[in-house]
């Protein structure tokens, strides 16, 4: 610390660790391994166990994806895993709903690297990998070039919008989350509207990327909201909102959908019109998924310190005020990696709505195994190990996402 | 001597003779500890009070009334002719008016510098941003440190974040500035710019109640210096009559203690 008592000086950022600059590019391949893996007797025979089992893992899972998987049944209903029953005259609205995305998350994130730390092409590269590695994996699957030039455009669509966004003025950077929730609209308008199809018509992976983003947007808010309101000083909401979270979390997601599916009836008055399937189910996932966010939130929210608040009182905000700009803003950092968390388990849970006969992406593994050409085939493994793909990428960007965002955020903290 | 005639009155003004601040027969109680037992206090325009005595006296506490950071529990506060109560436009009316300082800094960690300081008068005086951020620089200019306005808190040392405090309560405009054992949370080295900062106001002819353990700053800065035990105000006089001459044997013990 250089910081003088005349208060010109200022407190240089030091210098990373040493182990993050790379210790085994300096120690050289051949110390690395004498150090990290023969050190001592007993590293040696943990080294050669895990060694070997390691490299019967990796042979037996190569020998299955390039030699005895037989992944035909995967090529031949590539488009059942990506839209289920999606009405196929309408699939130029779901590649006009892709470049839309593309358009939207490039903008964003050019907005956003204009304003925040700029980070190595390279890292990004390394971010999206398995993404693009599924989406290589589709394409090289498909039998036409059509899909794979739309991608193309789509790539490009998203590049040009990145620099774009990079182009615009940084302050624009903190609206940032506009373009997303417009970008959010814009795709349902382009897939719902003017004679497109309603979600209830949805399936595969669409309905199960529909399902998990519409239940993240919805559950967020509704879970913030029951977090301050089990904190409120009206007793009356307090208790409805403790009753509601401690009602949700003491029954099974399980349940809920059986609930949402099945016994509807029973809660909707008469003459109301019955939502469809999807609807429903999303209405069930809502009321899981927010009652644990509001959970994490309190936990959060407990954690902001009261001299935060006093703080702000001293200057004159108001309670709302002093919530809004002061204590949320902190209390959600803070559970970042908690909520992702739970973000990700309602995006796996998505798959129960199978139960609902509802045909998201595991629902499609399942039957298309009963296919004419492909049954009793034991093809079982090559369509669940295709889906576990399809899950594994999306999470893993989930998470990588989320560790940046913290970083992001953590802009200043010491 | 029964409690009676240990209370001390503090109601004579100094400053300019005109009372901003009065707090008549104040108790407060937390449960059914008596954390201020009635308390007799008027402060002065342009008058510094520095309140000193033993933790768990109520020095803090007594600040922290005077903007209902505690709810006091019988007898009158008045700042600046509005007497708070429990209506939510006379405690943001005596929010406006009066700047705190705490122990702690509470710097919001989430925003920068300027933001911090622009904060209040952003969205409690409904300044636009151009005007908050120009009296924000001169406020920071004011505690030496404008060349820290893009920062976070957490890049700054301990003093500066509290010159940082200091400039985020000026930039209110307040009539009147609370600090809260402002010194007690810095490294020894840092002290001294903080008080510096605090002296300039001082002079600068601000209001000021300052909970302290600085007898320096107390026997330098203060017009008059209250000492405080068990609740209750014990004596009261200028830092020469204080720190020379004290009349009340509790004080006493605490100089002998303290010196």
């Amino acid at each position: 610390m250089t910081a003088g008592p005349t208060g010109t000086a200022t407190l240089e950022p030091l210098p990373p660790p040493e182990a993050d600059t790379g210790a085994a590019a300096r120690l050289g391949p051949r110390r690395w391994v004498r150090e990290n893996l023969f050190s001592s007797p007993l590293d040696s025979v943990l080294t050669v166990i895990f060694g070997l089992l390691l490299a019967y893992v990796v042979y037996r899972g190569l020998r299955f994806a390039l030699v005895s998987g037989r992944w035909e049944i995967i090529r031949v209903n590539l488009t059942n895993f990506a839209i289920g029953r999606f009405p196929r005259e309408q699939v130029p609205r779901l590649w006009a709903a892709i470049f839309v995305a593309a358009a939207g998350i490039g903008l964003g994130s050019g907005m956003a690297a204009s304003a925040g730390p700029t980070s190595r092409p390279v890292d990004t590269l390394r971010r999206l990998a398995p993404l693009a590695v599924l989406i290589v994996v589709l394409l090289s699957l498909a039998r036409t070039p059509t899909p794979a030039l739309l991608t193309l455009c789509g790539v490009a669509v998203l590049v040009g919008a990145h620099f774009l966004g990079r182009r615009l003025p940084a302050r624009l950077a903190r609206r940032v989350h506009w373009v997303y929730l417009g970008t959010v609209l814009a795709i349902f308008v382009v897939l719902t509207q003017f004679g497109g199809v309603a979600w209830n018509a949805w399936g595969g992976l669409l309905l199960t990327l529909f399902l998990a983003v519409a239940g993240i947007a919805l559950s967020f808010p509704i879970g913030v909201l029951l977090a301050l309101g089990r904190r409120s000083s009206f007793p009356a909401v307090r208790v409805v909102c403790v009753g509601y979270i401690e009602l949700i979390r003491g029954v099974p997601l399980i349940t809920l959908l059986f609930m949402a599916g099945f016994a509807l009836g029973f809660f909707l008055p008469v003459g109301v019109p019955r939502p469809g399937l999807v609807t429903r189910a999303l209405v069930a996932f809502v009321a899981f998924t927010a009652a644990y966010v509001a959970e994490i939130v309190r936990g959060g929210l407990q954690g902001v310190s009261s001299g935060q608040v006093e703080a702000a009182q001293a200057i004159g905000l108001s309670p709302v005020k002093t919530t809004r700009l002061i204590v949320l803003p902190q209390a959600l950092r803070n559970v970042i990696p908690a909520l992702v968390g739970q973000f990700i388990s309602l995006f796996k849970d998505t798959s129960l709505v199978a139960f609902l006969a509802v045909l998201e992406i595991l629902s499609v593994a399942q039957l298309v195994t009963q296919q004419d050409d492909f049954r009793g085939q034991s093809l079982q493994a090559e369509a669940l190990v295709f889906v576990s793909f399809v899950y594994w990428t999306f999470c893993y960007a989930m998470s990588r996402a989320s560790q940046r965002l913290e970083r992001r955020l953590a802009v200043g903290e010491r | 001597m029964t409690d009676a005639t240990i209370n001390a009155d503090a109601t004579t003004v100094g400053g300019t003779g005109e009372p901003i601040i009065v707090c008549e027969n104040v108790d407060k109680l937390f449960g059914d500890f008596q954390a201020l037992e009635d308390i007799n206090l008027r402060v002065g325009k342009q008058e510094v009070v520095v309140v000193i005595g033993p933790s768990g006296s109520g020095k803090s506490t007594l600040i922290r009334c005077i903007n209902r950071l505690e709810k006091h529990d019988r007898g009158r506060i008045v700042v600046d002719g509005v007497e708070m109560s429990d209506d939510v436009r006379h405690i943001t009316e005596i929010r406006r008016e009066v700047g705190m300082v705490f122990q702690q800094f509470n710097l919001f960690p989430h925003m920068t510098v300027l933001e911090n300081i622009t904060l209040g008068p952003r969205q409690v005086r409904r300044w636009n941003k151009r005007k908050a951020e120009e009296t924000a620089m001169q406020q920071l200019e004011r505690v030496q440190i404008p060349e820290q306005a893009a920062k976070y808190p957490g890049q700054l040392s301990g003093g500066q974040q509290q010159r940082v405090a200091i400039a985020r309560a000026l930039a209110m405009q307040p009539k009147v500035m609370l600090f809260d054992e402002p010194t007690s949370a810095l490294d020894p080295e840092m002290i001294k710019e903080v008080l510096d900062v605090m002296q300039e106001l001082a002079e600068s002819g601000m209001t000021m109640i300052v909970v302290t353990h600085e007898m320096g700053f107390a026997r330098s800065v203060a017009d008059r210096v209250v000492f405080m035990a068990d609740g209750q105000i014990v004596e009261v006089g200028t830092p020469e009559h204080f720190f020379t001459s004290p009349e009340e044997d509790r004080t006493k013990l605490f100089l002998s203690q303290i010196l």
